[in-house]
C-alpha cells in the first residue's frame, strides 16, 4: 500500500498533501488528553504492522490495521497513521516523505469512513452481532485503501481498472486477516477493557 | 509543578495504557516473520554483461516488472522486463554510470546504480589501451618470458585471466546477493516505538500545561 517516491506526479502529491493536512488538523483537534495513550499505542501497532508479512497471494503485502485504528480513533486516525507512516520512511524505507501527504490519505480517509459506519455498531449490546461489524470494519478498510491507491495511480499510466483489480486481489488475504484481527480485538476489548471503547465513543 | 494529570481519570488511563502497551508487545512477537513492502533492485557486473535483480523483501521475485536503464545524464538507454525470477540481463551499452530503474506493480519503485569504475574493469577499450601500454615496456616483457620459449600473447593472457576471475567470482557476488540486509532490523523496529512513545510524552506534557 506504500507508493513509492517518484511514481506520482507533483498535482496528485500535493493534492494527498493537502487532504492530509486537512485529516490531521481535525484529529489533532478532537485528541483530548484521555486519548493520547492510546492514539501512540495504537500508532505503534500501525507502525510495527506493516512488519507482518502475508505470503499468501501474487504480491508482498503486508497487515494495515488501518480498520482497527479507525474504529477506536476515528478521525484521530489521522495523526496516529502520518506519525506511524513518517517512522516507516525514515526508518524503514517504506514509501518516502514526499508520498507522506497521499499514503497517509489513502491508508486513514478509509479509517475515519470505516469508524463513522461502524463505531455506533460495534458497542452494541449483541457480542455476535458486534465482533462481525468489527471483522466487516476490517475487512472493509483494506478494500477501501485498495481503491483509493489504485484511484491515486491513474494519472501514473496504469489504467484504473487494472490496477484497482491487482490491488484487491493481492490485498484479499490481507482483508479476512484485517478482518479476523479487528473482531479478535474487538471482543477481546469488549469484554476485559470495555472502557477503551468508551474513550473512543467520548470524543470521535 | 506537579505530575502531569492524563484525563480526570488517571486510574482509568492508567489501565488503557497498559492494556495498549501489552498489544504493542504482542505485535512485536509477531514481527520475527518480518518482511518489508517495498521493492528492491541489486545490479551486478559479470563479464560484459549486467544482471538486474528485483525483489520483494521475503525474498519475493518481482516478476514482469519494467526495467529502464538511464546513463548519468539521463537519458534512456534501454528497457525491459524482468522474467519470472525477477530477473533482467543486458549487454553493457555504454561506458557510464548506469541508473536501474525499476517499476513493479502497485506504485512500487526503486533504483539502483552501478558505478563507473565498476565498468571500466570491463571496458573493452581500456584493456585493448592497457595491453598497449605494457607492451611498450620492453623490460616487462622480458620479466613476464625470461628465455621461455612459449611466447605469450599479453592480451590473450588477459582476457584467459579475465574469464577466470569472473569464474572464481561468482560465488562471491553470489553471497553478497544472498546477504544483502532484508527488512528492518530489531533496533530499528525498537527505536521507531520509541519515538512514537516519546511524541505521546510530549503531546501529554502540552495538554497538561494547557490545562493548568
Amino acid at each position: 500500500m506504500h507508493i513509492s517516491e517518484g511514481v506520482l506526479s507533483a498535482p496528485v502529491l500535493i493534492s494527498g498533501a493537502v487532504l492530509t493536512a486537512a485529516g490531521v488538523a481535525v484529529g489533532l483537534k478532537k485528541m483530548d488528553s484521555e486519548k493520547v495513550p492510546l492514539v501512540g499505542v495504537l500508532s505503534s501497532a500501525f507502525f510495527v504492522a506493516s512488519l507482518i508479512h502475508v505470503p499468501v497471494g501474487p504480491s508482498a503485502v503486508h497487515l494495515v490495521l488501518n480498520g482497527l485504528l479507525g474504529l477506536l480513533l476515528g478521525w484521530t486516525a489521522f495523526p496516529a497513521i502520518l506519525v506511524g507512516l513518517a517512522l516507516q520512511a525514515l526508518l524503514f524505507q517504506f514509501g518516502g516523505l514526499t508520498t507522506l501527504g497521499i499514503n497517509t490519505f489513502n491508508m486513514a480517509m478509509p479509517a475515519v469512513c470505516c469508524y463513522y459506519l461502524f463505531a455506533r455498531g460495534i458497542a452494541h449490546k449483541r457480542r455476535g452481532l458486534a465482533i462481525g461489524l468489527a471483522f466487516a470494519c476490517g475487512f472493509l478498510a483494506i478494500f477501501l485503501s485498495a481503491i483509493l491507491v489504485a484511484f491515486s495511480l491513474i494519472f501514473t499510466g496504469e489504467s484504473f481498472l487494472a490496477a484497482a483489480k491487482l490491488l484487491v486481489v493481492a490485498h484479499l488475504p490481507v482483508m479476512f486477516i484485517e478482518g479476523i484481527v479487528s473482531a479478535f480485538c474487538l471482543g477481546f476489548l469488549k469484554k476485559a477493557r470495555p472502557e477503551i471503547l468508551r474513550v473512543t465513543h467520548a470524543s470521535g | 509543578m506537579q505530575a502531569v494529570d492524563i484525563g480526570p481519570k488517571p486510574q482509568e488511563a492508567k489501565r488503557v495504557l497498559a492494556m495498549a502497551f501489552a498489544l504493542t508487545l504482542v505485535f512485536m512477537a509477531l514481527a520475527p516473520s518480518a518482511s518489508a513492502h517495498k521493492v528492491n533492485v541489486f545490479a551486478w557486473v559479470e563479464g560484459d554483461t549486467v544482471h538486474v535483480e528485483g525483489y520483494f523483501a521475503g525474498k519475493k521475485k518481482a516478476q514482469d516488472s519494467l526495467v529502464e536503464v538511464f546513463d548519468s545524464s539521463g537519458e534512456k538507454l534501454l528497457d525491459g522486463r524482468t522474467n519470472q525470477q525477477g530477473e533482467f540481463s543486458f549487454k553493457i551499452p555504454k561506458i557510464t554510470d548506469l541508473k536501474i530503474v525499476l517499476t513493479a506493480s502497485m506504485g512500487h519503485k526503486n533504483d539502483f546504480v552501478i558505478p563507473l569504475s565498476d565498468l571500466e574493469e570491463v571496458s573493452p577499450q581500456t584493456t585493448a589501451e592497457s595491453s598497449r601500454l605494457t607492451e611498450a615496456e620492453p623490460y616487462e616483457k622480458k620479466m613476464i618470458s625470461p628465455g621461455a620459449a612459449l611466447e605469450v600473447n599479453l592480451s590473450q593472457m588477459e582476457s584467459l585471466i579475465d574469464k577466470a576471475l569472473d569464474r572464481k567470482l561468482i560465488p562471491l557476488s553470489k553471497l553478497i546477493r544472498e546477504t544483502r540486509p532484508e527488512g528492518p532490523t530489531f533496533v530499528e523496529v525498537v527505536g521507531g516505538i520509541g519515538y512514537i512513545f516519546g511524541l505521546m510524552g510530549v503531546a501529554l506534557y502540552f495538554m497538561s500545561k494547557k490545562k493548568s
